[in-house]
Parts: C-alpha cells; sequence; structure tokens
C-alpha cells in the first residue's frame, strides 16, 4: 500500500501542467474559473488545442491515434486540465462514440469518423434520450426503417445537451419490435445536416439554451453508418454509458470549485462564520473521501487485482458533491444571489450588477446542476443497480 | 499509488480471521460481555498469535510491522466483534513508548510484546472532553524522581491493565508518565460495547518520564488511535452490512423477502456507500500516519469525520433493516450497533474534528494537498 504516485507518474503530471499552462488561453480560464458563459467557439478553440497536440481524444488506444495512456495518467491529466481552468472536453465525440466506433465499428467507420473526433473539428451529438423514457432508455421508440441501402428515421430525441451546435449525432433507434425491449434497438451515426432534422431548443430553469429536443422526420441514412449489426446497438450503448459513469464522478473539478468556494466565501464574509465555515469542512471531507474511492478504483484498475465495482457509487456521490458546493456558493452570496441578469454571465460585461460580480452566476448554476442527480441514469437508478451488486439479486 | 496488500499482509489478515473463526465466536464474546468485559484473557490468546509485538520494534522481541499490518488487523478484530484492549496496548501504547529513554522501553517493550504487560493511555479527563491540552493532573520532580497527582477518567480496560501513560502538567508544561497500577486508585466498571474502563486517581504515585514534548507525541498517539479504530470501524461495518443483507434476502414479510422492496433496497445501497467511503478514508488515516505533523492532524480528523459519520448510518440503518431482532441483546447485530455507536466518542466524536477540519482548512484541499 502507498497513496504517493510513482516518480514516473509524477513526472508525467509535471509534464501535463506544464504543456497546460503553456497552452490554455488565458481568456478561457478567466471564464472557467469564473463560471462565466462559454461560447461554442471557446469549447471548440480548446478542443483543437488539445487536438493538436494529440490528447483530446485522451483515453484513446494508441492504435486509434491515441496517446495510450494509463488509467491514473488519464486521471492525472483529467486533473491538471481541471485545477488549471480549462473548459471541460464535450465529451460526446472524444470520450463517448469514439469508443463505440473503436470497439464495435468496420474499419471503414473508424477511418472516416475518428480523425475529425481527435482533431476537434466535428462536433458530435448524442442521441440516446426520448421525451418518453426518462432513465429507461431501453424504451426507445425513434423508428429506423431498413428500405433498401438505406435507413428511414422517425422519431424525436431529447435532452440533447448542445445538440444546437451538433454535426454529427449518434443514436439509438428501434430497428425491431420484437422479443425484449432490449434486443431491436440499434446504434445509428445521423448527420443532422440531413434532410428531415430540425433542432428546437430547450430552455432550463437558469435561462440558458444547454439542451435541445432533436426531431427526425423521414431522414435518409445510409446503411453503412450503422455501427455493428442490427438490433444490437443495446450491447454497444452499455459500453459507452460505462465509460460515462466513470466521468461522472468528477472529483478533480470539485476540488477546484472548493476553492473558488472558499473565495466566494472569503469576499462575501462568511469564511470565518464558523456554521458556514463548518460546511465547507464537511464538503472538504465529502471530496477528499470521493478522492480517495476514485483512486481506489485507479489503483484495481492499474494492479487488475480487485476489481471494484463502484461506479454507480461514483455516480451518486459525484453529482451531490456537485449541487452542494454550488448550492453553498449560492448560500455565500446569500441574498446577492437573487438578482436575475443574464448577460452578468458574459466575460467583460460592465453593466450594473447589484452586489458583487462574482455572486451573479451563483443561482443559475445552482439551478442548473439539479440536473447532475438527474442524468446520467437518475440517482435512483444508481440505487437499483447498486443494491442489486449488493444484495446479489 | 498502490491499494493493494502485499501476501504477507494477506496471510497475517488471514491468521486473525482464522483465530476469530475458531475462538471468537459470538457466544463467547457474549459471555466475556455479560460476565462484566474482563477480557485480559483474550488479549493474552492475541499476545499466543504475536500481534501483542505487532508495533513492538523487533530489538524488543516485537514484529517491527507498520501501520497498515495494523490497520489489517485492526479490520479483522472488527469484523470479528473482539473486544479486547488491542489498540491501546499494542498500537497506541507502544507508539507513544518509542519516545521513552531506553531503559524505560528496555523494561516494557518486551513484556508489552509477549503480552505479559498491558499498558494503556490515560488521558482523559473529566471536564476536557477531547480537548488534549486540558490537563490538570499535575506531576513534580523531587530529588530526581517524579510523582503523579490528580485522577483520569474512562481509562481503557483500566482494572486490567498493569500500567498507564499519563499526561501531567509540569513546570515545562504537558509530559508523559508511567504509573504503574499498583501505585494508583482504580475503580473499574462495564462499557456499553462489552468491555471495561476505569476511573483512575493518582497521588503521589510514583512515575517514569516517558515523553518531554508531552503535547505533540499525545497528539501522535491520539493519530494511532484514530486510525485504529477507522480500521476496526470498517470491519465492523463490513459484517454488519454482511449480517443485513443476508437477512434482506431471507426474512419474509407480506409474502416476499424484504430484498424486493425498493425503499429498504435503497438504504441498503446507501449503507453500501457509507461503507465504502469509510473504507477510504480508513486507509487514507493510515496512509498519512507517517506525514508531518499539520498534515497528519488535518487527514486523522477528516478521515475520522468521515467514518464518524458511516458508523452513525450504517450502525442505526442496518438495526433498523433488521426490524426487531436487531434491537435484542440476543442476536449478534445490537452488538456491532453498539461498538459502531462508540466508535463515533472514541478519540474525539465528528462534531470535534469537523471543528479541527475547519480550523485547519487551506485554500487547496485533497487527498494529496
Amino acid at each position: 500500500m502507498d497513496l504517493n504516485f510513482t516518480d514516473e507518474e509524477l513526472a508525467f503530471r509535471a509534464e501535463v501542467k506544464q504543456w497546460v499552462a503553456e497552452n490554455l488561453p488565458a481568456d478561457l480560464s478567466h471564464k472557467v474559473h469564473n463560471a462565466l458563459r462559454l461560447t461554442r467557439d471557446d469549447m471548440q478553440r480548446w478542443a483543437r488545442i488539445l487536438g493538436s497536440k494529440g490528447w483530446l481524444g485522451y483515453g484513446w488506444p494508441k492504435q486509434f491515434g491515441g496517446p495510450g495512456w494509463n488509467a491514473v495518467q488519464k486521471h492525472l491529466f483529467e486533473e491538471e486540465c481541471a485545477m488549471a481552468g480549462a473548459p471541460r472536453i464535450v465529451p460526446f465525440g472524444p470520450v463517448m462514440v469514439a469508443p463505440v466506433i473503436m470497439a464495435f465499428g468496420s474499419p471503414e467507420q473508424q477511418q472516416r469518423f475518428l480523425p475529425g473526433i481527435a482533431s476537434g473539428d466535428v462536433w458530435w451529438s448524442q442521441g440516446y434520450s426520448e421525451p418518453g423514457s426518462g432513465s429507461d432508455l431501453a424504451s426507445v421508440k425513434t423508428r429506423a426503417e431498413r428500405a433498401g441501402n438505406k435507413y428511414i428515421v422517425n422519431g424525436q430525441k431529447t435532452w440533447t445537451t448542445l445538440g444546437q451546435y451538433g454535426e454529427w449525432i449518434f443514436c439509438l433507434v428501434r430497428t425491431s419490435t420484437e422479443g425484449k425491449p432490449q434486443t431491436g434497438i440499434s446504434f445509428l451515426l445521423i448527420d443532422m445536416k440531413s434532410p428531415g432534422v430540425t433542432v428546437r431548443p430547450i430552455i432550463l430553469l437558469d435561462g440558458e439554451h444547454e439542451v435541445n429536443e432533436v426531431f427526425f422526420d423521414n431522414v435518409e441514412v445510409p446503411a453503412e453508418n450503422l455501427i455493428g449489426e442490427e438490433n444490437k446497438g443495446w450491447t454497444y450503448a452499455k459500453h459507452l454509458l460505462a465509460h460515462e459513469r466513470t466521468n461522472i464522478a468528477d472529483v478533480n473539478r470539485a476540488k477546484r470549485e472548493l476553492e473558488r468556494l472558499k473565495r466566494i466565501a472569503r469576499a462575501e464574509g462568511v469564511y470565518d462564520d464558523l456554521r458556514f465555515r463548518d460546511q465547507i469542512a464537511l464538503l472538504e471531507v465529502d471530496i477528499v473521501a470521493l478522492e480517495m474511492l476514485v483512486l481506489r478504483v485507479l489503483s484495481a484498475e492499474k494492479s487488475g487485482k480487485n476489481s471494484l465495482d463502484v461506479a454507480g457509487l461514483l455516480k451518486i456521490r459525484g453529482s451531490e458533491i456537485q449541487q452542494r458546493y454550488t448550492e453553498l456558493m449560492m448560500q455565500a452570496a446569500g441574498p446577492y444571489s437573487l438578482p436575475f441578469v443574464h448577460e452578468a454571465m458574459e466575460a467583460g460585461w460592465q453593466g450594473d450588477f447589484v452586489g458583487a460580480a462574482h455572486c451573479a452566476p451563483l443561482a443559475g448554476t445552482f439551478f442548473n446542476y439539479r440536473k447532475t442527480t438527474i442524468y446520467g441514469g437518475s440517482n435512483e437508478v444508481q440505487r437499483n443497480i447498486v443494491s442489486q451488486t449488493v444484495l446479489g439479486s | 499509488m498502490d491499494f493493494d496488500f502485499t501476501d504477507d499482509q494477506n496471510s497475517l489478515r488471514d491468521a486473525v480471521a482464522r483465530w476469530v473463526e475458531k475462538g471468537f465466536g459470538f457466544e463467547r464474546r457474549h459471555a466475556l460481555a455479560k460476565a462484566g468485559g474482563a477480557t485480559r484473557a483474550v488479549y493474552a490468546e492475541l499476545a499466543e498469535l504475536g500481534l501483542t509485538g505487532l508495533a513492538i520494534a523487533e530489538a524488543h522481541g516485537g514484529l517491527g510491522f507498520g501501520a497498515v499490518e495494523a490497520m489489517v488487523v485492526m479490520e479483522e478484530l472488527g469484523r470479528g466483534l473482539v473486544n479486547a484492549p488491542y489498540l491501546h496496548g499494542a498500537l497506541v501504547a507502544p507508539s507513544l513508548l518509542s519516545f521513552a529513554p531506553a531503559e524505560l522501553q528496555a523494561a516494557w517493550l518486551p513484556k508489552m510484546a509477549s503480552g505479559e504487560a498491558l499498558v494503556v493511555l490515560a488521558h482523559q479527563e473529566r471536564a476536557a472532553r477531547y480537548r488534549l491540552d486540558q490537563v490538570t493532573t499535575r506531576a513534580t520532580e523531587a530529588n530526581g524522581a517524579w510523582t503523579v497527582t490528580g485522577a483520569k477518567s474512562l481509562v481503557p480496560a483500566g482494572d486490567e491493565a498493569d500500567a498507564f501513560l499519563v499526561p501531567a502538567h509540569t513546570a515545562q508544561g504537558i509530559r508523559i508518565f508511567l504509573v504503574e497500577r499498583a501505585a494508583c486508585q482504580v475503580r473499574g466498571y462495564p462499557t456499553q460495547d462489552g468491555a471495561r474502563a476505569a476511573e483512575v486517581a493518582f497521588d503521589n504515585a510514583p512515575a517514569q518520564l516517558v515523553a518531554e514534548n508531552g503535547l505533540v507525541e499525545l497528539e501522535g498517539a491520539i493519530d494511532v488511535g484514530i486510525a485504529a479504530v477507522c480500521a476496526e470501524a470498517v470491519g465492523l461495518m463490513e459484517r454488519m452490512t454482511a449480517l443485513t443483507v443476508e437477512y434482506m434476502n431471507t426474512r419474509k414479510q407480506f409474502g416476499v423477502t424484504l430484498s424486493t422492496f425498493q425503499a429498504l433496497r435503497h438504504r441498503i445501497a446507501d449503507v453500501k456507500m457509507q461503507l465504502e467511503l469509510g473504507r477510504a478514508m480508513s486507509y487514507y488515516a493510515t496512509l498519512k500516519l507517517g506525514e508531518p505533523a499539520e498534515q497528519r492532524r488535518r487527514a486523522l480528523s477528516q478521515a475520522k469525520v468521515q467514518i464518524g459519520q458511516s458508523v452513525r448510518y450504517v450502525g442505526q440503518q442496518c438495526t433498523q433493516l433488521h426490524g426487531g431482532i436487531g434491537v435484542t441483546d440476543e442476536y449478534v447485530s445490537s452488538h456491532y450497533f453498539k461498538r459502531l455507536t462508540m466508535v463515533e466518542m472514541q478519540f474525539g466524536d465528528t462534531l470535534h474534528h469537523l471543528g479541527e477540519v475547519s480550523a485547519r482548512m487551506q485554500d487547496s484541499a485533497g487527498v494529496f494537498a
């Protein structure tokens, strides 16, 4: 047992830290450190910088042009990016669909799609959720009917994060209604410029346009865009969901936001109020405990000796912590979280905000983050999964 | 970064587990507790396994093992609900005696390693609660000999111990002294968790100086104790969770097993969460024991805050999930619950350590901060 990283791991961390310090644009880290609004261009600029270094697909194996890092190296990369205030990598391309294309796509599909994902040039969206599906993903109703060498797609996806920027979307579609719901699902890649695709914004409770509805009206999709075999999409989707859950603990970002919470609490005069300070202390303990849990998972992956089936726990705890720090920031601002000025979240905004500038985004972020215990399989669904592991049935 | 145990550590774990399975069943434990909680005989059996010398240097007849081995043993003693003063006699006291002059070490450590002598820390005072610097017991020196006057409270296994390690005020501040039991007035009594404690009074009792930098060394010893109870708690929680899972999978209500009710399934998922967070922070506590004092103290307090929350949740919810049988004396889970509850109050409770985390807070936090 050893808590410390090896010399090689520390050297790796130092290399990443230095590269990020030299290549992360200051205007982007300023926005991230202050929770200001990021534009499409902001997110894609950082993606392309990472892409030019070969690090956008930081989880990719070498054979597909990735760096071939192990679990610990990936963690250290994520940590250095988070602490430096780098925008989050928009995961749909490099983190979510790429591993599916690598594992189940044809060589032609790999050559066609992976380079654009690795460079950050092509923006991908995720087409999983539907209006009726919620956490019950297998209930997918969007239909894809085979007609010669193409599929005709009809239906609707929803909660499509940043879908307004999407150029391609990977979708779960129903290709069969026979057997169990899981067995009739296929995994289809759809060009969002195709005739019949319509994207409509859903404005969330913070007033932001983050998610969308995507409608498919007799959209023609070449059959060559099917991943793997027809009706096997559920298997591929589960592969992808596994990727989604280990990232979802997001403990590195929590450490950065804890620092921000302390800065805000100081500025608002509650850092030395013991009753408030104890709440920060409790959150600090929660974050250290989550980080230790994450490190245990990494150690288990590295040695291959003990498998650690705690993905559900990481999702539950990580999301609860995200909600807690956004709530404490809002409470630190207290009454000054009340004003709602949409423009105040723009970098460089010089308007007249009541209260300190850092108060402007706090309530909005708190409201926005209620999503974290709902998406990616709600925390209640995660508890069902955890209980299955614990009870053995 | 590596959280795997070595083969030797796994063998050590197996040896303790085998002894528990063979020689420390619930019936024996129950009988010992009912008879007043005296467990020196159990301590002697642990000594036969070599465990009382675990943390004592080989030069003094011990095994010279480290903090991870101590954690492994404590986890297993917790899992087996073993009520012997192991952490006090074999982990906390040796850590303090390692600061003693050579002749005092030579006089006591070999006897402690063999289990012949039980030495425990007697630091608690009536008005101090969890504050280690609140010491009214006094030590004075005359003609090169020390005597101690005062009283200590809640001394673990106090009427079974051979000597006490006693923090006392001197003209040079707090120092630690060794006082033999024969020189004290001792009033023992059973405790909620099936063991014993004692009120110990000193009236010009002859004492030997153990450590000059008393408060600093006391803090270090308390941290050894915190890491040990964290590990014990992990074993306790693991076993209590397993008992509860077994119960949920067999007990029927309304014609179906308890495990079919989603409200109860979610509860056991939350129990699992607290167990795993607790285990993570128990590792953290043990692996931070060797850090410089400031980082060590902050880390150990963070760990105790997590463990305090974990034992409370796991103990109370597993009792609830058992229904009526969970609150009977005859069934084993209530005894796990009682020990888990007492763990929270040992070496500083959750609120106390939350205050410590709060007071020691830095701009950055995290496992490596």
